[in-house]
């Protein structure tokens, strides 16, 4: 159809990558991607399980309908904010044992210690 | 989060496309605070550390900064999630918005002038500094026309910039100049303007709190940008808010001398260049009325930070195609202020606290007693003051 309308970039340049290994990069964009389409799905379910316990039986249009209000997308937004937590957790955790982690120097030489009779 | 204002214009999506919008803008808040807040402990205990051990001294500015971490793993990670999240912003709300189409364009177009009236221009050339860049890697930017009398542009802007600020900034996604427009009132009770300006309004969202705040002026706001006034034009009708939308570059106004009391903008200058940023302040100087104000909020300048903020603040310019970005936090606002005709003891500048996030009293300490704080103010959902100046005329 002429009359469509596509939104594509018109100057974006060239993407950045950050990694000796532009793959890291890509790879890191479809965990993004991935963890987004598993948290619609989780939403859909949410939709499903409200809809049947107001109305016992729905269809597929009940859901399309659906439009969570603001206490709903409050429930939403905290399961959400797990999901990533516990998703994201290794990146997190990095910042959280810097500390415990700069030790490691001082670990490894309690075992070179102990390791000596 | 608040959920958004559903105007009449505005294309959320279905129920699929909507929750990922939302998912998106909890993951940019999660990138924004949890990880990016992790930047500078990763500086602190690992990179300045290794940097200090190699090099026997600390890194002297913001560019040795910046290279030490970006060599450095979490450096690379959260950069990299900023910048697919970003792109994920406008992934998210992309398809609504051309299923939307050619329907959308119709019904903006069908729009009467009620209330304000929109005043389109062909002639405004678009600068270079929006014609050679995707803002925000936001595809097309704000002027692209895809279509004639096209208003998609102005459309994804809308969507996309609420998801981008994850509700942070309420249901108009306007807690800038909401915050500007109460300030202004509470610091300045006796300005009472008769005509307002806006400059570089794109769809009107930061132009609505101060025909809110200001009901007795006429309001008028600017923009180079089609797409986006005829949206704007759409939204302010369906909101019943009078403004009267004006295709005109702020480097070259066509109003009258002195024919405005109060000009403002809302964080668009970084946007601009050095050559147009002066222009548009001596702009401001010749179209405002003697003893009018004008406002600006703006991004800190980076001389009120240490270097590593100036490091945190300054990596959209390279990474979030912001090319005007740096060169203009590195500038002190007061001397371009001056430099444009203002006079020194007219210049004021402020750092106000965002009217969501702080108490009436915080608030009303920012207006009796008014500081610039040191510190960095930029991404929203992340600050929670506002670097504001201006001056009188």
């Amino acid at each position: 159809m002429s009359d469509d309308i596509k939104i594509t970039p018109v100057n974006r340049g060239k993407r950045p990558a950050f990694f000796d290994d532009p793959a890291i990069d890509q790879l890191m964009a479809i965990v993004m991607a991935m963890s987004a389409e598993m948290s619609v799905l989780y939403d859909r379910v949410d939709t499903i399980e409200r809809l049947l316990d107001k109305k016992g039986t729905l269809s597929r249009d009940d859901i399309e309908a659906f439009r969570p209000d603001q206490g709903v997308e409050d429930e939403r937004n905290d399961r959400r904010n797990d999901y990533i937590s516990r998703l994201f957790r290794i990146i997190r955790e990095e910042r959280e044992t810097l500390v415990a982690h700069d030790k490691m120097d001082e670990y490894n030489a309690l075992m070179d210690e102990l390791a000596k009779s | 989060m608040p959920l958004q204002h559903e105007h009449g214009f505005l294309v959320t999506g279905n129920h699929d496309e909507m929750n990922r919008q939302h998912y998106v803008s909890r993951l940019r808040m999660h990138i924004l605070n949890q990880i990016g807040g992790g930047m500078r402990d990763v500086y602190e205990n690992r990179v300045k550390p290794a940097f200090e051990k190699d090099n026997g001294r600390s890194p002297k500015n913001e560019t040795e900064i910046h290279k030490a971490m970006m060599a450095d793993h979490y450096g690379r990670t959260w950069s990299t999630m900023m910048v697919n999240c970003q792109d994920m912003v406008w992934d998210s709300v992309r398809p609504a918005i051309e299923r939307a189409q050619p329907d959308l364009n119709e019904r903006v177009r069908g729009v009467n002038a009620h209330y304000g009236s929109l005043n389109l221009n062909s002639d405004v050339a678009m600068p270079r500094y929006l014609e050679a860049a995707d803002i925000h890697r936001m595809p097309g930017n704000y002027h692209s026309e895809r279509a004639d009398n096209d208003a998609t542009q102005g459309a994804l802007y809308d969507r996309g910039r609420f998801v981008y600020n994850g509700g942070a900034a309420g249901p108009f996604a306007d807690g800038i100049p909401r915050t500007m427009a109460a300030y202004i009132k509470a610091r300045w009770p006796d300005l009472k303007p008769k005509r307002i300006l806006e400059l570089g309004c794109t769809i009107g969202t930061s132009t609505v709190p101060f025909v809110d705040a200001f009901p007795e002026a006429e309001v008028h706001a600017i923009d180079v940008s089609a797409p986006s006034l005829r949206y704007g034009h759409a939204r302010a009708e369906a909101l019943a808010k009078p403004i009267h939308f004006h295709q005109m570059n702020a480097e070259n106004m066509t109003f009258e001398d002195e024919s405005f009391d109060l000009i403002f903008s809302c964080i668009i200058f970084h946007e601009t260049s050095r050559t147009a940023y002066p222009k548009i302040l001596e702009e401001c100087q010749r179209v405002l009325a003697p003893g009018g104000m004008m406002a600006h909020t703006e991004l800190t300048p980076v001389s009120n930070m240490d270097d590593f903020d100036a490091f945190y603040i300054d990596w959209d310019a390279y990474y979030n195609n912001e090319p005007f970005y740096k060169t203009y936090t590195n500038l002190d606002p007061q001397e371009w202020v001056t430099g444009a005709g203002f006079a020194q003891d007219k210049f004021w500048q402020v750092s106000i606290p965002d009217l969501d996030r702080s108490t009436p009293e915080f608030f009303q300490e920012a207006v009796t007693n008014p500081t610039v704080a040191n510190g960095r103010a930029a991404r929203v959902g992340e600050s929670a003051r506002w670097y504001t100046y201006g001056a009188w005329k």
